[in-house]
């Protein structure tokens, strides 16, 4: 990464805009931290260790910390960290397997406290106890992690993983002795600081290394990164990204990237916005993954973002799906603000929200599972989605509520569901975020001011003015819930009005495809009703009838024939509607001659003779008419009963022995 | 978790196949004692055997159900060389009362001059056709052209397979860009026949079925085979049971040429294979969403597998014969806890046998 940039949002009012700020750097950057107050941002790489200060319009270059007349290999960092309590405290990892602290307080030009020459191999993460001062934490690609304490001069505990490389350790912000670590091999150990021969729990996580983990603030829930695997797609797209977009994208996930990016040859290659998630709720199972998605970046025509949406975990991808869906097509006049204001319910800001969410109560994952295996046939599982997702904002309800059934002509932006969709995502995100995420907000030209989440205003407001609490480094910082922002908000400010709403047509389509391959063709047919003729003309007529065929079918399996008919009355096929028009229609035959009958009157034409006549009361009937299917003898429908009250033969004196259901 | 029941079949000899109708609401059980019995689940999940009846003049090997748009209509298939439709017939209020329905012979297709091995109804969409398959390597497709009258079925084609075949299948994808296709297996034990799967496509050019694509790996003989249900795949998904389990998807080439020009050509790709039985895998059978294969083995256990979000097929769950788990399939609690919710529905909606074989 050579430039550097960092994303400011201030509101006012009702609008958002944002500043994009950048500086070019000498050599690439490995990591960077910002200190306390987010007023200054310390640089390290393999060839550069700065301290800038982040002003208004610029960063500014303060401190060059490469000093001496040999560069020694000490300088050399891959990772660094800021000390959220002490301003002028730095720790580095080198990739010599040297730990470094810094004061910055020194006079000298060296400002290089402590140095730590206890790993053997590149130290690829240091980190910092959130309370104490003096409690250092490294880990290496040796695989040892080692707790130091400053003002030793040796290392006080050393944690061997027994497994591969050491990429990240993390110290728990609730615990105070615990702290995760991750490896190589896709292993992440949760350890206790008092107890240095065995981890405390230990499971897989990712098929391929780890790089990167977090701690939710109020849980004991951690969150990986493992993003080798997106990469590899993004690879093939960097040279399609739009130069600005690559520009302003924000820093912290390039450390986390740096690793397995593959670069391409342009360069840009470093920068990454997409963040795969994999949510390990330590209750629960690993199949509750779901994807964060940063919308912005795809470009024109760029098949990037959703269809890496839904690689992992269906359930929580295709509530994701869903909001994503309704950010791309609905537009914020069609939403009326009362929607919004009943909605939001919980407060006047959805604050209370935040807080008070507890992924613990209702993992998504989980919930939406269940409530599809339970609503299989249901082609308005987008509503049950959603409706599940908004229990999550009950914070104080434990148990899920069965969701209102949402009125069923759904359009997007009609349903008041919607808005608590958007806020469950809410809910996710700023788990996944970290504290100085700064989102590009220019990266796009915005495409609607923001009126329907006003909301979201407030957490961005809020974030502008304090925008670095008592947390962590830059790199993998969990957000305070009052500082959390909405990741769909952001996506909102960067959609302006010029573009157009089939911008995203050719992504939405390849999602669908993506769906149908995976064999969830619930998923890719209730889109297209609920599109309808915006994505029509993206998929040709075959898939989309196959799409409707298997989906009918497996309605039919179920024996939900309402729900199936109610799909092929909304399909968007023609193939499809008219089988709704088959067999409409009713012939019926002289009960005399058994010729067709004209639909004239109640004689038929050729014996002359009236047609339809009551078997008790000998008369034409006028009204409803029952007949036995054995001997198809009937009558009025009082009269019949009547007499089968009485016997069970045929009224007609046939001698049937007559079976009315 | 896995709720097993066990139902007491009363065969008076092995039962060779297990078929479950459209809805998974009724089944057909087959013996080597000749007769089909068929069973009706109550409302409280329990199974009535509501039929039972001697079919054949020698084992019936398989049996299977027709779509309920064609009535509720069975057919079976003997070592007596005979394939039988069976229609049931509804009324006759006396059995009613007993709770036995009755089921009416309409048709014996007799073309086959040695044992008939499989018989399969076609996918709905081609309307009421069969196709079965005897141990003289000939494959037949029959069409009842009147779905009204299951007497009048006609010879359509006749596939000559050069193997003695031993199972059939129809890929049910309703795709209008997917022609019929029959997958074909062998249990030929002949040394010098390698391929013993072989796919047959349906041309419309020359309106015929011909040999489309051979799976020169699987060199064992073959039991069973089954294709996946499609529901908006485009490609197809193919299990084979030989001496292992094997899955391989079948991703048809795109030409340039639409639906004229002949044959399409897959590109076959093996995305998994399981000795975890380590004996002969009898059966394979996938539920209706095919995304789950269901597997029975000579070592008396019924393994799941499941593809996860990578394409990566795993086992995820282990059934012995007589219903109980095998400690060792849940691989993490947790795992299992997550599959929970979908387990009742899963088992409702295993279609075909999930047990090969079972004493009675």
């Amino acid at each position: 990464m050579e430039k550097m940039a960092r994303v400011t949002t201030a509101l006012g009012g009702n609008t958002i805009t944002g500043r994009t700020m950048f500086c070019h750097l000498d050599a690439p950057a490995n990591a960077i931290s910002v200190c306390r107050d987010a007023a200054q941002v310390v640089v390290a790489g393999r060839n550069i260790f700065k301290i800038y200060s982040i002003d208004e319009d610029q960063f500014v270059e303060k401190l060059n910390l490469r000093v001496g007349r040999k560069p020694s290999l000490n300088f050399s960092c891959a990772d660094v960290v800021w000390h959220q309590m002490d301003e002028n405290l730095l720790a580095t990892a080198a990739t010599n397997g040297v730990v470094v602290t810094w004061n910055l307080g020194k006079p000298s030009r060296n400002k290089q406290d402590q140095l730590f020459t206890e790993h053997k191999r590149t130290v690829n993460k240091v980190c910092f106890h959130p309370t104490e001062v003096y409690m250092l934490l490294s880990g290496s690609q040796d695989g040892y992690m080692k707790c130091f304490d400053l003002r030793k001069k040796d290392s006080v505990s050393t944690f061997s993983g027994q497994s591969e490389s050491v990429r990240d350790v993390q110290f728990s912000i609730r615990d105070y002795f615990t702290f995760a670590a991750t490896f190589e091999n896709g292993n992440v150990q949760l350890w206790d600081i008092r107890r240095p021969d065995r981890y405390e729990r230990m499971f897989t996580a990712h098929n391929g290394p780890v790089f990167c983990c977090d701690w939710h603030l109020e849980d004991r829930y951690v969150f990986r990164f493992d993003i080798r695997r997106f990469f590899l797609r993004i690879a093939k797209y960097w040279n399609r990204l739009p130069r600005e977009l690559v520009e302003s994208l924000s820093l912290e996930k390039l450390y986390i990237a740096a690793g397995p990016l593959p670069t391409d040859t342009t360069g840009e290659g470093r920068c990454m916005s997409c963040l795969m998630l994999s949510a390990w709720a330590l209750n629960y199972a690993p199949e509750t993954s779901f994807l964060m998605l940063l919308p912005w970046l795809t470009d024109s025509g760029n098949n990037l973002t959703l269809p890496l949406l839904p690689s992992f975990s269906p359930w929580g991808q295709v509530a994701q799906t869903w909001t994503m869906l309704r950010i791309i097509y609905s537009s914020p006049g069609t939403v009326p603000s009362a929607n919004l204001n009943h909605s939001l319910g919980k407060g006047s800001t959805s604050l209370p929200l935040m807080n008070s969410f507890n992924l613990k109560d209702i993992p998504p994952g989980i919930g939406n599972e269940s409530r599809l295996e339970r609503s299989k046939g249901e082609s308005r599982s987008e509503n049950i989605l959603m409706d599940s997702s908004s229990t999550l904002i009950n914070n104080d309800e434990n148990e899920e509520t069965e969701g209102s059934d949402v009125p069923a002509d759904y359009l997007l932006g009609d349903v008041e569901g919607d808005e608590d969709e958007l806020y469950m995502m809410d809910h996710e995100n700023p788990h996944a975020e970290e504290q100085e995420y700064i989102l590009p907000q220019e990266a796009f030209p915005l495409r609607h001011e923001i009126v329907d989440n006003p909301s979201a205003l407030d957490h961005l407001q809020e974030k502008a003015d304090s925008p670095h609490v008592s947390g962590n480094e830059a790199e993998t910082v969990s957000l305070t819930p009052v500082e959390s922002f909405s990741l769909i908000s952001i996506s909102h400010s960067l959609y302006e009005n010029r573009l157009p709403t089939d911008f995203f047509n050719p992504i939405v389509r390849d999602m669908l495809l993506f769906y149908a391959e995976q064999g969830d063709v619930q998923m890719a047919v209730s889109v297209l009703i609920v599109l309808g003729d915006r994505i029509r003309k993206e998929i040709d007529e075959q898939t989309q009838e196959h799409w409707y065929t298997s989906y009918i079918d497996l309605l039919q399996r179920f024996q939900l024939w309402n729900i199936s008919n109610e799909v092929i009355k909304l399909s968007t096929c023609r193939a499809i509607n008219c089988l709704n028009q088959a067999s409409t229609t009713l012939h019926i035959n002289c009960s005399n001659c058994k010729r067709p009958m004209s639909n004239k009157g109640w004689i038929c034409d050729r014996c002359r003779q009236c047609a339809s006549m009551c078997a008790v009361c000998h008369h034409v009937v006028k009204g409803l008419f029952v007949w036995c299917q054995g001997c198809s003898h009937g009558g009025h429908l009082q009269h019949i009963m009547k007499w089968l009250e009485t016997s069970s033969h045929c009224p007609a004196g046939c001698g049937h022995l007559c079976e009315y259901t | 978790m896995f709720v097993a029941r066990s139902i007491a079949a009363d065969h008076r000899d092995l039962i060779h196949d297990v078929s479950f109708d459209f809805h998974g609401r009724r089944m057909a059980t087959c013996s080597s004692d000749q007769s089909v019995k068929v069973w009706d689940k109550s409302e409280n999940g329990d199974w009535h055997c509501t039929a039972s009846w001697k079919t054949h003049s020698g084992s019936v090997w398989r049996v299977t159900w027709a779509h309920p748009e064609f009535g509720q209509v069975l057919a079976s298939c003997s070592f007596d060389r005979t394939a039988v439709v069976w229609e049931e017939i509804v009324g006759e209020s006396n059995d009613k009362l007993r709770g036995q329905s009755h089921w009416v012979k309409r048709t014996t297709l007799v073309d086959s001059r040695t044992s008939v091995t499989d018989v399969k109804f076609a996918p709905k969409h081609m309307g009421l056709m069969l196709a079965t398959c005897s141990a003289d390597g000939v494959v037949r497709i029959y069409e009842a052209p009147d779905v009204m009258n299951l007497s009048q079925w006609s010879l359509q084609h006749e596939i000559s397979c050069k193997l003695s075949c031993s199972c059939i299948s129809w890929n049910p994808s309703s795709s209008r860009a997917h022609s019929p296709m029959i997958a074909v297996g062998s249990d030929d034990n002949s040394p010098n026949i390698l391929a013993k799967v072989q796919i047959y496509e349906y041309n419309e050019n020359t309106r015929k079925y011909a040999k489309a694509e051979t799976l020169m790996t699987v060199t064992d003989p073959v039991h069973d085979i089954a294709f996946a249900p499609n529901l908006g795949r485009s490609f197809h998904i193919l299990a084979v049971a030989t001496k292992d389990v094997r899955i391989f998807t079948l991703k048809p080439i795109r030409k340039e040429l639409t639906s004229s020009g002949g044959l399409t050509k897959f590109e076959i790709q093996i995305v998994a294979q399981f000795d975890n039985h380590n004996s002969q895998v009898w059966r394979v059978s996938w539920n209706i969403t095919g995304t789950v294969l269901a597997s029975s083995g000579d070592d008396g256990c019924v393994r799941l597998w499941k593809a996860n979000y990578m394409d990566n097929w795993k086992c995820t769950g282990i059934l012995k014969g007589n219903g109980s788990p095998v400690n060792g399939s849940s691989q993490q609690g947790m795992f299992n806890a997550s599959l929970g919710s979908a387990n009742t529905s899963l088992q409702n909606s295993l279609n075909g046998s999930a047990a090969g074989r079972k004493q009675s």
